[in-house]
Order: structure tokens, then C-alpha cells, then sequence
């Protein structure tokens, strides 16, 4: 049975007047009910995928189907809700103030304010004028406005950035219970542990092109999936013995360590003909390939993307 | 727009710029256009210089000459004043990109624009009722600290002078809205709205106003149209120099509304086919 779709873009493209193409082709499926990370580095196209999600740009070529409707159609807004880029508010205004511009906006009761500053942490504060407010209580209102209504999806551009490692951590919690209910949550970040640790699929995209979906894990293997590390001493004795038993590429210096491209059923020989040649190993393990380094490697140098 | 009406309202209601700006008006109205001459002409009659005495001249402070003088602060200050409200209402939600979160809400981008131009209407009837109650005020407290007897003016002449100041203030108010969403600043809006009335339309109209081709031109400009609307309403203590105006007072009506109607329509063009954000 065919899994409903949250967001659905169809060769979704964007190029500015400058002649900047921001997003390119993009094919992006992110279904009901999940956590989906939209991961690439600053400039990759993440805020102007979601601006058109939002209806705030419009498409040079190809559609979207955000929350069951076009984007930016009254159908497709009230059922989503949004904090694109930076949480942009009235600075003379209260962050309740702010929230009941919001809800007026929306048509919504009033009565939804007090919960959703309750469910950001923001209660104690939201008698204060917004131009007070600290980096990661603007973030929190952003979010509480998005919360406002209700939303089946949420869409959340790098909602942890500017935080301190507290708020992070705050922020990364209150997703995970957004998600609660059913809710759809698109993120976009830049930052790899963060999609690690709260999305359950990630978009990696590289110069406005889907590069790669799916779980961490699932991205993982497609990349070649694990390696071993070994530390060893001498470290030149070591390095000439592993490089005549492997190809050079498969040998990597990291530090005082090496790091093989092999599979981790040769670790017993590589480590016996290492100890009779009397290099001494302190260490041999297996190494899973970071997430740094398949973000990386999708991304500097992504397939099927030229320029 | 309803919804988007009561949002601005909240807005504009909580924002000082918008108190001190009105404060401003009124201040001007009773301070410089009434106060100030009172005393001149009261205390120091000898210093006026002209062709009309002092004794003469304090008639154009009385309930008699209400509405020209309410006019003549309209078309100058309040022109001004109410291009930097309507700029600033419009140009301020793309400096603070606040424009983007009223656009992720529910409203279309039209309900948006009208619920905002809504409320710099309400604004504009709301100025021009309390520019109207300053003057009368002004002119009943002169007329009386002086003992002398005067007359109000008919009440067709009243409310004939209150639309054409509505008018005029609506015209100013929505220039500066479509200035703020053009320029998407609230300082080239202000800058370049105020260097337009002051400058542009000023000098033109003062210095070049005989000139053949000058002349053609201005007949359309909104600020002489103003001022063939306000010469309808002439102060008693001097003849109305009809003759001066480029336009008759109708068509300088029409005008106005051709300008309100074309200055609405191509603020919702731009707002509705412009991206917000990007580069």
C-alpha cells in the first residue's frame, strides 16, 4: 500500500533574477507521520526548498503538493506550520502580542497562545517586549508560532541554530514530542548529529539536487558502510606492511591510527601479519564510516551534479 | 481580510511611532497653525508686514475659516505625516521580514494587503476626524480668548471639507504604503516619498508653474490636485484666487481617485507576484 505523502515535489526548480539556481529538479517525498531531515552544507538550496514549500517563492519550473494542496493556498497553510530562516516578529511587540498578531492572522482563537508558550517554555517571558528576547527565545517563539495551529506538518528551518548546547538539547527534545500525534516534521539543518539524533529519514542535498535519501543507516551502507581502525607502532614500519598487503587508497592516516577500507572479516590476518613482522597493535576495531565523512563525500563531490 | 484587518489593528495600535507621528499632526495644527499666529497678531500686530492688517488677518483663525486652514495643514504636514505612517506600515514588514510570517499564515496574499490597506483607511478617517475636532477647537478657543463673534461655516461645507481631506490624506497614506513595498525600505520610502512633496512636486509647482510643458505635466501631479480641491474652500478675508489653480476642483477629485485606485492596484500586483526572501 502506497504510503501517504506529507510533502511531494516534482522537479521542483528555482532560479533567482540573479541567474542563481538555488534549487534544482529537486524530487522530495516526505511522508505522514515522520521526522524527515533535509541535510546539506550553508548554500545548498535547504531555505529556498522550504520558502517554496511555504508559498514565499515561486517556482521557476516544476510543482508541489505541501499538506495535501499547492503551496502558499489557504488549504495548504492551514494545515502546516512554518519558521523559515530566522523567527521573524514585531520587536515592539510582546512575545503574547506577537502570538495573538499570528493567531488573528490565521483566524485562530486566542485561547491557543497560552498552551503552545506553555509547550515552548516561554511563559515566564512572554510579557516581554520580542526585541529582549535571546537567540534561543526567538527560535522557541518561531516555533510556538508554527505550534499555533495545530499543524500536520511542521516545517522547521534549522531551528537549533544560535542555540547553546542547553538549548539545543531543549530544542531537540521538543521536536521529538512534536512528532507525538501523527505530526510530519521537515527539519533542515546543516548540522549531521542533529539529523542523527531526531530525524527518522534525511535528504542530503548538494547544489540544489537530492543527492541522497534515506535512514542514517541505509545511507551508511550505500556509502560503503564500515572500516577498521588500527593503531599501531612503529607507524612508518606499519604504514609500508599495510600498503604492499592493501591498495593505497584503501590505507587512510588519521592521527597516530590507520584506517582501512576493508572488510572486517580480514581484521585476524591483517592484525597476525602485522604482530610477525613485530609491529606492536595497541588497537584494532571496527570503525563505522562517520557521518561527517558521507555527508562530505555526498556533498563535495555529489553524483549526477556538475558545476 | 477581516482577519488580517483585527491582526493590523493590533499592530498599529501598539506601535509608539504611530501615537508620536499623530501627536505630531495635532501638536502642528494647534501649536503653529493657531497658537502661534494667535499671538503674533494679538501681542505684536505691528510686526506683520503685508497687505492685510493683523486685525484682518486674525479672522483667518476664527470658526469662520476652520476648514480652508484644517486644509491647507493637510495638504503640507499631514501629507507628510501620513506618507511616513503609510510607508512605515508597509515598508517595516520586509525590514523586519515579518512579511513572511503574516504570508505562512492562513490569508491569501490579497486578504493580507487588504486587510492592511483597510486599516490605513480607518487610520486616514480616523486623522482626518481629529484633525477636523483640533481646528474647530483651535478656532473656537481664538474666537473667544478674542471676544469677537464668528460664524461656522455651513454644514455642507463641513462635510464636503472632511471628504476632501479624507481624500487627500487617503492619497498620501496609500503613496507611502506602495513606496514600502516597493522600495522594501522604510528609509527610501520616507526618503524618497518626502523629497517628492517637498522637492520635487514643490519646486515645480512654485517655481515652473507658468511654464508651458511644466504646466501640462502638473495638471497631473497629486499635490497640485490637492490644492485646486482645497482653493473650493477659500478664507473669508481674501478673495479665492480660482484663476491660479491648473485644474478645477473636480477634476482634481477625480484625479485623486484615479491615483488612491492606481496606487492600490499596483501595490497588490508587486506584493502578489514578488518572492519574499531569496537573493
Amino acid at each position: 500500500m502506497a504510503q501517504s505523502l506529507a510533502v511531494e515535489t516534482h522537479g521542483l526548480t528555482k532560479r533567482y533574477s540573479t541567474g542563481v539556481l538555488a534549487v534544482n529538479d529537486l524530487d522530495l517525498r516526505v511522508r505522514t507521520g515522520e521526522v524527515y531531515g533535509f541535510l546539506g552544507p550553508n548554500g545548498a538550496g535547504k531555505t529556498t526548498t522550504l520558502r517554496l514549500l511555504s508559498g514565499l517563492l515561486h517556482p521557476t519550473a516544476g510543482s508541489a503538493i505541501v499538506a495535501g494542496a499547492a503551496p502558499g493556498s489557504p488549504a495548504s497553510l492551514a494545515r502546516m506550520g512554518a519558521m523559515v530562516e530566522t523567527p521573524a516578529f514585531y520587536p515592539y511587540l510582546s512575545g503574547r502580542d506577537n502570538l495573538r498578531v499570528v493567531a488573528r492572522y490565521a483566524g485562530l482563537a486566542t485561547s491557543r497562545i497560552e498552551p503552545v508558550l506553555k509547550q515552548v517554555d516561554l511563559t515566564d517571558r512572554a510579557r516581554h517586549k520580542f526585541k529582549t528576547y535571546s537567540t534561543g527565545m526567538k527560535q522557541r517563539l518561531g516555533v510556538a508560532a508554527a505550534l499555533l495551529k495545530g499543524p500536520d506538518l511542521l516545517i522547521l528551518d534549522e531551528p537549533t541554530s544560535g542555540l547553546d548546547p542547553q538549548g539545543t538539547i531543549e530544542m531537540r527534545a521538543l521536536i521529538k514530542e512534536l512528532k507525538q500525534g501523527g505530526r510530519t516534521v521537515l527539519l533542515s539543518s546543516h548540522l549531521l548529529n542533529e539529523v542523527e539524533l531526531t530525524c527518522d529519514r534525511v535528504g542530503v542535498i548538494a547544489k540544489g539536487k537530492l543527492v541522497a535519501e534515506g535512514t542514517v543507516g541505509e545511507l551508511r551502507a550505500r556509502s560503503g558502510g564500515s572500516a577498521l581502525l588500527v593503531r599501531a607502532a612503529p607507524l612508518d614500519q606499519a604504514r609500508r606492511l599495510l600498503e604492499s598487503l592493501l591498495k593505497p587508497e584503501q590505507v587512510r592516516v588519521d592521527g597516530n591510527a590507520f584506517v582501512l577500507s576493508v572488510d572486517p572479516s580480514q581484521a585476524a590476518s591483517i592484525n597476525r601479519r602485522l604482530v610477525s613482522d613485530g609491529i606492536d597493535v595497541s588497537e584494532l576495531r571496527l570503525s563505522e564510516q562517520s557521518l561527517e565523512d558521507l555527508f562530505l563525500q555526498l556533498t563535495e563531490n555529489p553524483p549526477g551534479v556538475t558545476g | 481580510m477581516i482577519a488580517s484587518y483585527r491582526a493590523e489593528t493590533l499592530k498599529a495600535r501598539k506601535r509608539w511611532a504611530n501615537w508620536i507621528l499623530f501627536g505630531i499632526l495635532l501638536a502642528w495644527i494647534i501649536l503653529l497653525v493657531y497658537l502661534v499666529l494667535f499671538l503674533v497678531v494679538t501681542l505684536q500686530p505691528n510686526s506683520i508686514q503685508g497687505p492685510v492688517p493683523a486685525s484682518v488677518l486674525k479672522r483667518r483663525l476664527f470658526p469662520e475659516n476652520f476648514v480652508p486652514s484644517v486644509l491647507s495643514a493637510g495638504s503640507s504636514i499631514g501629507a507628510a505625516i501620513m506618507l511616513i505612517f503609510g510607508a512605515l506600515s508597509t515598508a517595516s514588514e520586509f525590514g523586519w521580514l515579518t512579511v513572511q510570517t503574516i504570508l505562512i499564515q492562513k490569508p491569501t496574499r490579497a486578504a493580507v494587503l487588504g486587510g492592511k490597506w483597510l486599516l490605513l483607511g480607518v487610520a486616514a478617517l480616523l486623522v482626518s476626524v481629529a484633525m477636523f475636532a483640533a481646528a474647530a477647537l483651535a478656532s473656537y478657543a481664538a474666537v473667544t480668548l478674542d471676544g469677537s463673534s464668528s460664524a461656522w461655516p455651513a454644514w455642507e461645507v463641513i462635510l464636503k471639507g472632511f471628504g476632501a481631506l479624507l481624500l487627500q490624506l487617503a492619497v498620501w497614506t496609500t503613496f507611502g504604503a506602495f513606496l514600502g513595498i516597493a522600495f522594501r525600505s522604510a528609509a527610501a520610502a520616507i526618503g524618497g516619498g518626502l523629497t517628492y512633496l517637498f522637492v520635487g512636486e514643490a519646486l515645480l509647482g512654485g517655481l515652473l508653474r507658468n511654464t508651458p510643458v511644466v504646466k501640462d505635466v502638473l495638471r497631473f501631479l497629486p499635490g497640485i490636485n490637492s490644492d485646486a480641491v482645497n482653493a473650493a474652500f477659500p478664507v473669508t478675508i481674501r478673495d479665492a484666487s480660482a484663476s491660479t489653480q491648473l485644474v478645477s476642483a473636480g477634476r482634481g477629485v477625480l484625479t485623486l481617485v484615479i491615483y488612491l485606485a492606481v496606487f492600490t492596484l499596483v501595490s497588490l500586483l508587486i506584493f502578489q507576484r514578488r518572492d519574499v526572501g531569496g537573493s
